[in-house]
């Protein structure tokens, strides 16, 4: 009999739980983990997560928050449960994940091409040409390879009811996170050894790599010369910590826009030794933020002169500039049929079902519906610009339908999904409580084929019945394992 | 190397230095006044403040010039830019922009001592004394030049901090040497003979008072400690071991060979530690000692500026 210890009196709720099949009945796929920790006394495990914050902190795994116009640094709350997966579902999320990445490309190939899409009628002109990141400016450049969505972080969540994983979302502009799936990993590692080894996780530190390998790939000048740098907004972005920690893994330098110039269509950086010439570019800075003789004019972060260079293939950039018109949170209600049309295959994994205000019709219902959907504003990510219809007060949701109304085409709405929870630690209490998660892989496409580093960044909302997982908004993270065999 | 980057790791090498430079200078004084009477202890705190070259800047701060003010001055406020806690801060703020360049072991001391010097509080600390503090940063910048050596490979991203932190050891011993000698010599002379316990507490700030014991096997005595303090060939922390290390890394970036000198920096450089190794004490006393040390800070501020503009700047060409 395994002493339930750290789960004693743990109650699964109303939502799937991840790690118990009912109270005190662990899933398969965490049979030894329970055995593990729940064999270890509440204050061993407090000491184990001590240790494991402090090491964080002294590693400057930090995010910055804007909130009293001066930026404080704040850890990201790791959570020392995991979430595991079992290899089985692991590969049906890896084929419906890699099949949708092509699908993405494939769009932007089209939409910034010969936009047969729009010609065939299956997606409407005016969705394409309303979204404010569609961009004009990059219609018939030829990128390198053909690739557009080198990196995409996609959203998924588990929906309670039918235990099945769905899309949330696409982000294909500058996803981050994967500096925390591979810090989670080293830190939980030296935290809990002896519980990681007995479970048999699949690695995930090749990512680095994998992504070097595919940048080198798209330089102008062949791979043997390649110079590929990774442009940050700075040290004040939030995401710092995750650029400054790529640049050191691939071993890239890392520059801001002020250490780059444009002379001849050809961009160089400034070093101590004259200019150096730059041939790709692993580019964290937004696209309208990127040239400001392009776009805002008013941009300090980028570089003038540098879409010029890229028009003329002098210079690769990753992700591709315009990738955001593919996910909009409006456009995804259609990546389903992007599949459909240009794989010729069904989708392997559910979307939620969506309503685009653009249309009267659901506006009309959403209008009517309210309190039991999530709006969400196309353009917008890391949580901001939504509505919980069922935890909102009145005065917000009379304050969103004024917005629906008078904004349409900047809002979609769908059903609530009840997110399923996983095992939590709660430091003010020293109790183990369910909280909801959601999970972002991240894919690499090189062009041919998707690679995915097993599992993703679990991120946890780690207030009580919040389903609001984003860091900005008090969520934190936990380490994401796939088994390597069944269990 | 990014010039931005070289930039970063030169400034960083300086904030640690002067931070350690001052803590010593804080905590071998603090601990000397201990000894003295009522009146000297007054007198005697007002050269910290000439030497971090903030006297209006005290004066606009505080009422008085005693312990608790000094100590809080250029150790903890955020009004000095160069009180400990500042230099630290810059110093991670420079490694943080680097941190891919810099060693992991490096950015993980760097941000240790970071949290170790924010943490401190004060209050509770200026009540303790210095030496707790004061210990603390010493042996952080100790930590930092260990790790350094043993993490970094030395390239020329090392001899950018080796310069970074020898010019700022040239100028803070400069300036120590010049204000303690006139405090002492011209401000206190009803004393009449130089104050022995303040001379060691000079060489003890700059970890020489055992070797000036060994070179000299004599009293302390003001010229040799100016001797010992501004020509040694071998104390670390000798304006003119400093300048040699400066020389010694401009040439390793530019690759000039003895003799010659590949920009303006190494030029001055060169100059420097040329005057200092014919240079005798008796004939900078004869020029007379403020008038020598004001030319040689003036020459290290050159040999910054020279050095921004050659590696750091780019002048925009159309």
């Amino acid at each position: 009999m395994v002493n339930p210890g750290l789960f004693e009196g743990y109650e699964t709720g109303a939502f799937y739980d991840e790690m118990f099949s009912s109270p005190g009945q662990p899933r398969a796929q965490y049979t030894k983990l329970f055995q593990k920790l729940g064999s270890m006394a509440p204050e061993q495990f407090e000491e184990r997560r001590k240790l494991a914050d402090l090491s964080f902190l002294i590693q400057g795994i930090t995010f910055t928050v804007y909130s009293d116009g001066r930026g404080t640094e704040r850890l990201f709350p790791f959570d020392l449960i995991p979430r595991i997966l079992p290899h089985s579902e692991w590969e049906h999320i890896d084929r419906g994940l890699s099949q949708r990445v092509r699908a993405l490309n494939l769009f932007l190939q089209d939409v910034y091409g010969k936009q047969s899409i729009l010609k065939d009628k299956k997606l409407p002109r005016w969705l394409v040409y309303s979204c404010p990141n569609f961009r004009r400016e990059v219609i018939g450049v030829e990128v390198s390879r053909g690739i557009y969505t080198h990196i995409c972080g996609i959203d998924l969540v588990r929906d309670s009811k039918s235990g099945d994983f769905y899309v949330l979302e696409d982000n294909v502009r500058t996803p981050s996170g994967i500096s925390y799936v591979l810090e989670n990993r080293l830190v939980m590692t030296r935290t809990l050894p002896d519980a990681f080894q007995a479970c048999e996780v699949l690695p995930v530190n090749h990512y680095p790599a994998e992504l070097s390998r595919i940048l080198r790939s798209l330089s102008p000048r062949g791979e043997a010369d390649a110079q590929i740098v990774l442009l940050t907004p700075g040290i004040h972005n939030s995401a710092y910590f995750e650029h400054s920690f790529l640049a050191q893994q691939m071993g890239i330098e890392l520059v801001e826009g002020r250490d780059l110039i444009v002379d001849g269509g050809i961009v160089y950086m400034k070093t101590i030794r004259g200019l150096q010439r730059v041939d790709v570019i692993y580019r964290r800075v937004d696209d309208e933020y990127l040239d400001p003789l392009t776009f805002r004019a008013d941009s300090v972060l980028g570089v003038p002169g540098l879409m010029g260079a890229y028009r003329a293939g002098n210079v690769a950039l990753a992700n591709a500039v315009g990738n955001g018109v593919a996910d909009d949170k409006a456009i995804y209600a259609y990546v389903p049929e992007f599949i459909r049309y240009y794989l010729g295959e069904e989708p392997i994994l559910k979307t939620v079902e969506t309503f685009l205000c653009a249309n009267p019709t659901d506006l009309a219902y959403v209008l009517d519906h309210l309190p039991q959907l999530v709006v969400k504003a196309v353009g917008e990510s890391g949580g901001y610009g939504m509505l919980m219809g069922p935890t909102a007060d009145r005065a917000k949701l009379v304050d969103f339908a004024d917005r629906l109304r008078a904004n349409p085409r900047n809002y979609i709405a769908q059903p609530v999904v009840g997110l399923s929870r996983v095992p939590s630690y709660d430091p003010s209490t020293g109790n183990v409580a369910g909280r909801h998660v959601d999970l972002r892989p991240y894919c690499l496409y090189d062009g041919e084929n998707v690679t995915i580093v097993p599992g993703g960044l679990t991120r946890v909302a780690l207030q009580p019945n919040s389903l609001v997982v984003n860091s900005s908004q008090g969520g934190g993270s936990k380490d994401t394992w796939v088994l390597r065999g069944e269990s | 190397m990014l010039s931005r980057i070289a930039e970063s790791l030169f400034w960083l090498a300086r904030y640690i230095e002067r931070a350690e430079d001052t803590a010593r200078i804080l905590d071998v004084n603090y601990h000397m006044l201990l000894e003295q009477s009522q009146q000297a202890y007054r007198l005697r705190w007002e050269p910290l403040i000439i030497m971090a070259g903030e006297e209006k800047l005290f004066g606009k701060l505080y009422d008085e010039v005693n312990a608790e003010n000094v100590f809080e001055f250029l150790a903890f406020s955020e009004k000095n830019p160069s009180s400990i806690v500042q230099c630290v801060s810059k110093a991670r703020e420079n490694a943080r922009t680097i941190r891919d360049r810099i060693s992991r072991e490096m950015w993980e001391d760097i941000n240790g001592l970071y949290y170790t010097v924010t943490r401190f509080h004060a209050r509770e600390e200026i009540a303790a004394g210095p030496h707790r503090f004061c210990d603390k940063i010493k042996f952080g910048a100790h930590r930092f030049h260990g790790v350094t050596d043993a993490t970094l490979p030395h390239d020329e991203g090392w001899e950018f901090l080796r310069i970074g932190w020898s010019l700022e050891r040239a100028e803070m011993t400069a300036r120590l040497v010049d204000v303690q000698y006139h405090n002492l010599l011209d401000a206190l002379p009803s004393v009449g003979a130089p104050d022995n316990h303040q001379w060691m507490a000079v060489l003890r700030s700059v970890g020489a008072y055992e070797t000036y014991h060994r070179q000299y096997h004599s009293a302390i005595e003001p010229e040799k400690v100016a001797e010992m303090l501004i020509l040694h060939h071998q104390h670390p922390r000798s304006i003119r071991f400093s300048a040699s290390e400066v020389q010694a890394g401009l040439r390793a970036v530019s690759g000039s060979g003895p003799g010659a000198y590949g920009n303006e920096a190494e030029r001055l450089a060169g100059r420097v530690v040329e005057r200092l190794r014919y240079d005798r004490v008796s004939e900078i006393f004869k020029q007379g000692l403020h008038s020598y040390l004001d030319e040689l800070l003036r020459m290290c501020g050159a040999i910054g500026e020279d050095i921004a503009r050659t590696y750091f700047y780019y002048a925009v060409v159309a």
